[in-house]
């Protein structure tokens, strides 16, 4: 089995994003799957920032804590990283690369495609269409010379795609036929805005950057009531921004999809880093009590079905859906080669204002069936009980989709349980091992089939990425059943497969 | 949701069958009144009901969402301007009107102000202006008169009063005006105007609060009427500075300050002068 894992590191502007994608590239089209996590300070130009490209020959979605190169920018990058390499390993300068200026990472990158005994043509079709600067062709004849073959990766036949978080979400609006976007620019979320806004002409639809994510949220309402199919995106700080709206919608029953990408915090926190600490946030913001629909991708591939079922959802029910991630599965790169679902049909079949002979009345007071404000205890009640029975529909409505997935060894006696962004490292950390993972995709509602696999078990691990075990403590009120091992990881860092697999020994 | 067509009032088109509950001579029913007539008059010009949509913030004059029988929403406190914006870019084919009040609009919301009259969208900004919070039983807002005493502000309210149609004007407003609630004629051929003006029109009504803040009362002898010449952005701003709402002394002009053409937010997005062209919402739109 191959498993490669490729440190890229260097100042901020230096252009090691491009250093993985131009490898993450050429793997790609050889047959190979890649996973490239990026770890950057929230610095523009500067600082140190690095990514870890993991190259294998079978799907795999996360990294490893120890790597087998280190390719460096500056020399920062060796000092940092020289102990994170395995016995064996080996760093890389640019230093003899210096002379061809900015494309000094183009020769980095065929360097190590050299060591990976990759034919030179797949390189050069790669740095030609992505580098039109005429002296990134010499750069990669000069670093594709510099090296030997040490491995010699044979051409494999699977046809993975590359994909992040981000990307995918806006993915799977579009094919919800999402028509606007309102969003302020916010750490993960922002290149989520950025795709969407980048070719909204073709794709009929309107990326909009209001002054806040009050206005935006507020926007979003009032153009979803006027038929608009709307999204709006934001990270932790911006939702919260947002909660007095989600309630607005709670009583109003406008349609709205959010996607709410969390970062470490509290507070501004740490701006660029990850955490999945804003799950009950999610399940719980707003005040008064009305329904909601939270779930929670773990993939790219999942991000643009469960984006899709968001916005049909919260259409068909007039409900609010949260799609949550965080910075981990929004801005890594994955490899995926499963096929997507065909998605499903977002109509819009409300009255809405424009229509002649109709007044269509939508309102954040406590309302009539016309939608005129009313104080009546008798009203008053029997729209809280409406809101519960819609509630329960909507429960009903999420059994046809996934709202749980079990991978692994599905006779394993030990089980376990995690959400989101954890599943790469996971799935990598469990491979040919004696486990049963249990994905949560569906937070709000929470499956029912989640109790029956915990009473199937010996021994239940819970793995989140926060510090009190978030969704241990809703599977406790839903279930009362309580998990006792927990591993959690809360310094602002995913889980790696290694770290993972040790923890997982000693609890076994 | 239900038609609510079906709670027109008999005799009183475009009112709806629920009773006021603003008090016994609030200008607030003067507002209605202005406001329905003038959206009566438009109907007659052409405008198409249907097309008429209103959101309204929270406080005393919000309470027009459920006596004027349009479509529209009743928003959040200090919100109804982007609500209306959003309901403008998720349909631009309509004519939106936002009811806000001054607690609403200039302190709760003031972002949204500024860039509201920044943006340009073609849609109308009410704000009825009683210088005082008074569905919270009368604190001091943005524009009371300096040293007003309330039960929350016993020491007076310390600030010189904002001038919120200087603002408008240097935030870029391409429609200004100001009425006053009692002349209802008056309010109602603003009102017109203002929704037949291509941009962010913003109409600040002057009205008293008969419970929180009579002393607001004392200026109905200031109140003159401005004619209706085009001025250049200085002569406007010039005639802003007349009154500064603290009711002591000066001339308050009602009438349309200033009104220049730029394009509208709609205008500047493609995909939303392609709605406006072929006449069809986002709804309507093939994908
Ligand atoms: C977020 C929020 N804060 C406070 C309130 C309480 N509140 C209701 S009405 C109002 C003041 C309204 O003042 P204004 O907009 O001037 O309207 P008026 O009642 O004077 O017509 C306030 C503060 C609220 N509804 N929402």
């Amino acid at each position: 089995m191959v498993m490669l894992n490729i440190l890229v590191g260097g100042r901020a502007g230096q252009g090691i994003n491009k250093v993985s994608e131009i490898i993450s590239n050429v793997l790609i089209k050889y047959g190979y799957y890649v996973f490239n996590y990026r770890d950057y300070p929230s610095i523009i130009r500067g600082g140190h920032n690095f990514n870890v490209l993991s190259i294998s020959d079978k799907l795999i979605g996360s990294h490893e804590s120890k790597v087998d190169f280190v390719l460096a920018l500056d020399k920062n990058t060796v000092d940092v990283h020289k102990n994170d390499l395995k016995k064996g390993g080996a760093v890389i300068t640019s230093d003899e690369f210096s002379k061809f200026g900015l494309n000094a990472n183009v020769a980095l990158s065929a360097a190590l495609i050299k060591i990976l005994g990759i034919d030179k043509k797949v390189l050069f079709d790669e740095v030609k269409k992505e580098i039109k600067d005429s002296g990134s062709l010499d750069a990669a004849e000069a670093g594709y010379n510099s090296q030997t073959i040490k491995f010699n990766l044979k051409k494999l036949n699977n046809n993975a795609k590359i994909l992040d978080g981000n990307t995918a979400v806006a993915v799977g609006a579009r094919n919800s036929k999402i028509d606007i976007y309102f969003s302020y620019p916010m750490t993960p979320t922002t290149n989520c805005l950025q795709e969407l806004a980048s070719n909204q002409i073709e794709d009929n639809l309107l990326a909009f950057q209001p002054e806040g994510e009050i206005s935006a949220v507020n926007m979003a309402l009032g153009a979803s009531f006027a038929g608009a199919k709307v999204m709006v995106g934001t990270s932790g700080g911006g939702f919260d921004l947002m909660v007095e709206a989600l309630s607005l919608q709670g009583m109003s029953e406008i349609p709205l999809v959010v996607y709410l990408g969390s970062r470490g915090g509290p507070s501004t926190g740490l701006p660029t880093y990850t955490m999945q600490g804003d799950l009950d946030d999610a399940l719980r913001a707003g005040h008064g009590e009305f329904p909601r629909i939270v779930i929670a991708p773990g993939s790219p591939a999942e991000c643009i079905e469960k984006t899709n079922e968001a916005f049909y959802l919260s259409e068909k029910f007039g409900a609010l859906s949260i799609v949550l991630s965080d910075k981990h599965l929004a801005e890594s790169e994955f490899s995926y080669d499963s096929k997507i679902n065909t998605p499903l049909k977002v109509q819009v079949k409300r009255n809405v204002p424009g229509e002649k002979g109709f007044v269509a009345k939508a309102s954040s007071y406590e309302h009539d069936e016309y939608g005129l404000s009313t104080e009546d205890a008798k009203i008053t009640k029997e729209n809280a009980d409406n809101r519960m029975k819609k509630y329960s529909e909507i429960q009903k409505e999420c059994k046809k989709f996934e709202m749980i997935k079990i991978h692994g060894k599905k006779d394993s006696k030990n089980l376990i349980i995690g959400w989101g962004s954890t599943k790469g490292a996971i799935l990598d950390a469990i491979e040919g091992q004696d486990y049963k993972f249990l994905q949560v995709l569906y937070m709000k509602p929470l499956s029912d089939e989640i109790k029956k696999e915990m009473l199937k078990a010996k021994k239940i691990i819970l793995v989140e990425n926060n510090l009190t075990g978030q969704l241990g403590k809703i599977i406790r009120e839903k279930t009362g059943l309580k998990i006792e091992n927990r591993i959690l990881k809360y310094d602002g860092r995913p889980f790696t497969s290694d770290e993972l697999k040790e923890k997982l020994e000693e609890i076994k | 949701m239900k038609n609510a067509m079906k709670r027109e009032r008999k005799g009183q088109p475009l009112a709806t069958d629920v009773n006021p509950t603003w008090c016994p001579g609030c200008p607030d029913h003067m507002i209605f009144e202005s406001a329905r007539r003038a959206v009566l008059s438009l109907m007659k010009q052409g405008y198409k009901r249907e097309n008429f949509a209103m959101v309204s913030g929270i406080g005393c004059h919000g309470k027009i969402f459920d006596y004027l029988n349009l479509s529209g929403i009743y928003g959040l406190h200090g919100r109804a301007i982007p609500t209306a914006i959003g309901m403008k870019i998720g349909n631009p084919n309509l004519k939106v009107i936002a009811f806000t009040g001054d607690g609403d609009t200039y302190s709760e919301g003031m972002e949204h102000f500024i860039h509201a009259c920044r943006f340009n969208p073609n849609m109308t900004l009410l704000v009825n202006d009683n210088q005082s919070f008074s569905l919270t039983t009368g604190q001091a807002t943005p524009t009371s008169q300096q040293g007003w005493k309330t039960k929350t502000e016993p020491l007076g309210d310390f600030n010189k009063p904002l001038n919120p149609l200087m603002l408008a004007l240097s935030a870029g407003a391409t429609f200004v005006a100001r009425c006053n609630a009692r002349d209802i004629e008056h309010t109602q051929k603003i009102i017109e105007e203002a929704v037949k003006h291509n941009g962010f029109s913003y109409v600040e009504i002057i009205q008293d609060c008969l419970i929180f803040n009579p002393e607001a009362l004392k200026r109905d002898k200031m109140i003159y009427k401005l004619t209706d010449k085009k001025r250049t952005f200085d002569e406007a701003m010039n005639l802003a500075k007349e009154f500064d709402y603290n009711l002591k002394d000066g001339k308050i002009p009602i009438g349309i300050f200033y009104k220049t053409e730029r394009k509208t937010l709609e205008e500047e997005w493609p995909q939303l002068n392609n709605l406006i062209k072929k006449n069809i919402s986002w709804k309507d739109l093939k994908k």
